[in-house]
C-alpha cells in the first residue's frame, strides 16, 4: 500500500510506526484515537527528516521522537518513538497507541540492514529431515 | 553476527542451535556451564526422549519431581490456562502426537484432532511436584524454550559476563548498553523480514506457524480445547522483562485476545493474522512494512 502525501499523517504517539504511512489510514480498531493531524505539502527534498517532539502530558512533560523518510516527493517510511519515561504516561499512551497495520509487506533482510532475525521458534533437525522426507516421497 | 567485534559460542540443545554473543570470547567455565543447563533441561523435559522426567508420565501414572525453576513455569501455565479458558495448556503433548508431531516425526495425522484432556481432571503440579492421574504427553514447549533462554543468560552472569545476547534461533534475550536491531521473519518467506524492531536489553521471542508446519493446515501452535491448529494467526512477537514470559505470551496471543493479556503482563507484542494484516501493541517500539 502506498499513501499519497496529501493524506494526512498522524502524529499520533505510536510505539510501532509503520513504514509506508499506513498511519494515515490506521488507526481505527483498538480504540486507537490520533492524537492530532498535519498535513505535509509543497516541495521537500528527498531524505531523512526527525525530530522529537515535546508535550505536556498531565504527568509532566514528555517526548516522541519523530522520523520521515521522504523520496520522490512521498512517505516511504515514517517512525514515531515515545520515550515515555514514568509507567503512567506509558499506560496512558497505551489506550491510543495499539494499532492495525491494513497489510504487513517484507523486505529482504539485505536491504534492511539487521544484526538478527527472530522468526518461528525451535524447529529441530528431526523435523526437518522428515518434512523432507515427506516432500520427498510426494515426488 | 551481533554487535560489531563480538565473539559467538554455536551449539545445539534441545533440537535447535544457539548462538552466544559476548564481547569477550567465552571462557571454558562458561561453556561448559551453558551446555550443562541446555542438557539438564533436556532431560527434565523432553518429549522426544525416553530417558526424560516428562516421558515417565507419558508410559504411567504417577508423580514426577522437576528441576527447582519448574515453580515458575507452573505459575505461568497455570495463568495462561485460565486466561485462555483451556486453549492454552501444558496438555496439548497428545493432541499433537495425534496430528503426527510426536517423538517419531511421523508428520501425518493417526486420526481426526483430539482435544487437550482438561488441566482439573489428571493434572496436579505444585511447584516441582507434578503428578499425572493417567498416562499423559506433557509439552512445555510454549515456555520452556524462553525460560532455558533465561537459565542460559544466569550461567553468563553467574561467571560476571554482563553484556549478551543469547539466541535460541530467534527467541533471544539482550544485556548491553548498545540496542539490537532485529528483523522480523517473514511469516511465508524467512528470507524476508517484515519490520524492524530495537531490541534493548530485553527479551524478543516469536512464534510462527510456517516453519513447523507439516501439511495441509497442520502446525504445532494448537488449541487444547478442540485439539486443531488455531487458523486465523500465522505469526506473534513478544517482548517482555523474561524469555520465558515473552516466549509463553507469543504462543498465548495465538488464542488470547492481547487486552485480555495486557491486563496481566507487561509486555509488547505484533500479531499477524492470516488475512496478512497485523495488530501491534503501543510498547513495540519499531517498524513494520505495510
Amino acid at each position: 500500500m502506498t499513501t499519497p502525501l496529501r493524506k494526512g499523517l498522524l502524529v499520533g504517539a505510536a510505539g510501532l510506526s509503520l513504514a509506508s504511512s499506513v498511519a494515515a489510514c490506521a488507526p481505527s480498531a483498538q480504540g486507537s484515537t490520533p492524537q492530532k493531524t498535519s498535513t505535509i505539502s509543497g516541495p521537500y527534498k528527498d531524505g531523512t527528516y526527525s525530530a522529537d517532539g515535546d508535550y505536556i502530558s498531565p504527568n509532566g512533560g514528555e517526548t516522541v521522537g519523530v522520523q520521515l523518510t521522504l523520496a520522490g516527493g512521498t512517505i516511504s517510511a515514517v517512525d514515531i518513538t515515545v520515550h515515555a519515561n514514568n509507567p503512567n504516561t506509558k499506560e496512558f499512551q497505551g489506550q491510543f497507541k495499539n494499532g492495525i497495520a491494513a497489510q504487513v509487506v517484507g523486505k529482504k533482510l539485505d536491504e534492511i540492514n539487521v544484526s538478527k532475525v527472530a522468526g518461528s521458534s525451535l524447529t529441530s533437525e528431526g523435523f526437518n529431515k522428515a518434512v523432507e522426507t515427506i516432500k520427498s516421497e510426494a515426488k | 553476527m551481533t554487535h560489531t567485534g563480538w565473539s559467538v559460542f554455536s551449539f545445539d540443545g534441545i533440537g535447535t542451535t544457539w548462538e552466544i554473543s559476548t564481547p569477550e570470547e567465552l571462557p571454558e567455565g562458561a561453556r561448559a556451564g551453558l551446555l550443562g543447563v541446555v542438557e539438564d533441561y533436556d532431560r527434565s523435559y523432553s518429549r522426544f526422549r525416553d530417558d526424560s522426567l516428562l516421558a515417565a508420565l507419558a508410559r504411567e501414572p504417577g508423580t514426577v519431581t522437576l528441576p527447582a525453576g519448574a515453580n515458575e513455569l507452573e505459575q505461568l501455565f497455570t495463568k495462561l490456562y485460565r486466561l485462555s479458558s483451556g486453549a492454552m495448556t501444558p496438555l496439548i503433548g497428545g493432541s499433537l502426537e495425534r496430528l503426527g508431531y510426536g517423538a517419531d516425526y511421523a508428520l501425518r495425522p493417526l486420526g481426526h484432532p483430539v482435544p487437550a484432556p482438561r488441566w482439573e481432571d489428571v493434572l496436579e503440579w505444585k511447584g516441582t511436584a507434578i503428578s499425572a492421574s493417567a498416562p499423559l504427553v506433557l509439552d512445555i514447549g510454549a515456555a520452556g524454550k524462553g525460560q532455558l533462554v533465561d537459565l542460559a543468560a544466569a550461567v553468563l552472569r553467574s561467571e560476571g559476563i554482563t553484556e549478551f545476547l543469547v539466541d535460541a534461533s530467534g527467541d533471544m534475550l539482550h544485556s548491553s548498553a548498545e540496542p539490537l536491531r532485529v528483523g522480523l521473519e517473514h511469516p511465508y518467506d524467512p528470507a524476508q523480514a517484515i519490520g524492524v524492531v530495537e531490541l534493548h536489553s530485553a527479551a524478543l521471542c516469536a512464534s510462527a506457524a510456517n516453519r513447523r508446519a507439516w501439511g495441509d493446515g497442520l502446525h504445532h501452535v494448537l488449541d487444547g480445547a478442540t485439539g486443531r491448529p488455531v487458523e486465523t494467526v500465522v505469526a506473534t512477537w513478544t517482548m517482555a522483562a523474561t524469555a520465558m514470559e515473552a516466549d509463553a505470551l507469543a504462543t498465548a496471543l495465538f488464542m488470547v485476545d492481547p487486552k485480555v493479556l495486557e491486563g496481566e503482563f507487561d509486555f509488547s507484542w505484533v500479531k499477524v493474522y492470516s488475512d496478512g494484516h497485523a495488530a501491534y501493541s503501543a510498547g513495540f517500539e519499531g517498524t513494520l512494512f505495510s
